[in-house]
């Protein structure tokens, strides 16, 4: 057997895995299901090796016309999870990543200054939380799927994850810099949307959770499981923090809105100066001015 | 396993199981409020300042010696409050109410807005009921 024949051999047979292992998380238990995902996580070294294997097993891909969309429409918003990464993680437990010892220091100080009171949020000063921190805002969210693009949106700071459908590639390595968002590619595996996000800055998943580097990736699959749900399937490749890639579940109902009343305003968020806050000397949150106190000029205020 | 690695550990899951259940304290830390002590207060409203990425219910509270203080509580945004009932016409300059929080811990007259009972109508107003999947 020659270098080649093997070569594809290996290849179809981790197609053929790849496509075993997302059809039987189809009915299984939570559990189980998490478990195998994260197998199949671990099977493939890269997100980019995991996105392409499912395509293959996708044959492909296909593209959307407009008189086949799926229904993604009405306003939607986290369904569990509060603001921890993964909404399996235990209330007294720390975050379920795997993390490299210098990363796993890094959250074990933060919890640990929180809890004494000490926190500082990156997106104190407005700043979108970028993905994958995006997946678990607990706001409002909308969800656009056309033929050749569809957008994610999260109402906080106005943030749409544009994700291309229209089978475009990434940018070219060269001219990649980091991006709150990242570069989303994606293609429908029948009513699956499968997304692969590369060109991500670094970042924190949320409070009391790990930080991620500029070199994470992400591959998700999205899908409606039900009339008002849509679940994710979500693999965070990052090597200089993770040991494994951390895969998590998440999921988004459907809001009840009889009377039309959900709507996604603009959102400013600088527009009320009792908002605006400063990180004092020891790393801590404080108000900058409350407009409605004179105690500001002699209490906590960063002047 | 040492037994100086096994006492780091316990002490880390001591510390997890002590912290309280992170808040939706939106946007930015809420470390600044109290994590358990409250406080209860009555007054009129001032101002309903119904922002992003939080509002503020600015409340006169008459206090012992005749003066008045305003106190501001933190509430989340316009869209967390409509899902939670509360609306910019529920509490009208001149609302009288009795509104309870968690007070800042450097003596300031703010809190964070837990719940309030407006005087009229004894409704209760909880902002955090916004967060629920309905």
């Amino acid at each position: 057997m020659t270098r080649v024949t093997k070569t594809l051999l290996a290849a179809a047979l981790l197609v053929i895995v790849t496509a075993a292992l997302v059809w039987s998380a189809r009915s299984e238990d939570p559990a189980q299901r998490k478990a195998r995902m994260t197998e199949l996580g671990l099977q493939h070294k890269t997100a980019t090796d995991l996105y392409r294997a499912l395509e293959q097993t996708a044959g492909g891909g296909r593209r959307l016309a407009w008189n086949g969309m799926p229904d993604w429409s009405g306003v939607y918003t986290r369904a569990r999870g509060g603001i921890t990464f993964d909404p399996d993680q235990r209330p007294g437990t720390p975050p379920t990543a795997k993390l490299t010892p210098e990363y796993q220091g890094r959250m074990i100080k933060r919890i640990e200054l929180a809890t004494q009171g000490v926190e500082w949020d990156p997106i104190s000063a407005c700043a979108p939380p970028g993905h994958p921190r995006w997946l678990t805002e607990p706001f409002l969210r909308e969800f656009i799927v056309t033929p050749n693009q569809t957008w994610l949106i999260n109402e906080m700071v106005n943030d749409i994850r544009r994700v291309y459908t229209d089978g475009r590639g990434h940018v070219p390595e060269a001219d990649r810099y980091p991006l709150y968002n990242g570069d989303s590619i994606g293609f429908w595996d029948g009513s699956r949307l499968v997304i692969h996000t590369n060109q991500l800055q670094a970042g924190i998943y949320q409070r009391r959770n790990p930080d991620y580097t500029d070199a994470v990736e992400t591959v998700e699959i999205w899908e409606k499981t039900t009339d008002a749900l849509l679940e994710v399937d979500v693999w965070v490749y990052d090597p200089p923090a993770l040991v494994e890639p951390w895969y998590t579940r998440q999921s988004y109902s459907r809001l009840d809105d009889p009377d039309k009343s959900l709507r996604i305003r603009y959102w400013n968020c600088s527009e009320n100066q009792n908002n605006t806050v400063f990180k004092t000397q020891d790393g801590a949150t404080q108000f900058q001015d409350l407009t409605f106190t004179g105690q500001d000029d002699t209490k906590g205020a960063a002047k | 396993m040492s037994a100086r690695i096994r006492m780091v550990m316990w002490l880390f899951m001591l510390i997890l199981s002590l912290s309280p259940t992170t808040r939706l304290a939106a946007h930015h830390s809420g470390t600044m409020f109290e994590e358990k002590k409250t406080v209860t207060l009555e007054g009129v409203v001032r101002e309903f300042q119904y922002t992003n990425p939080h509002s503020w219910l600015l409340v006169d509270v008459t206090n012992k010696d005749g003066s008045v203080t305003t106190w501001g509580f933190e509430a989340e945004g316009p869209s967390t409050l409509a899902r939670a009932g509360i609306k910019p016409g529920d509490f009208a300059v001149g609302t009288r109410l009795s509104i309870t929080g968690r007070p800042m811990k450097d003596g300031r007259p703010a809190a964070t807005w837990e719940y309030a009972v407006r005087a009229k109508d004894k409704k209760r107003f909880e902002p955090r009921e916004g967060f629920k999947v309905k």
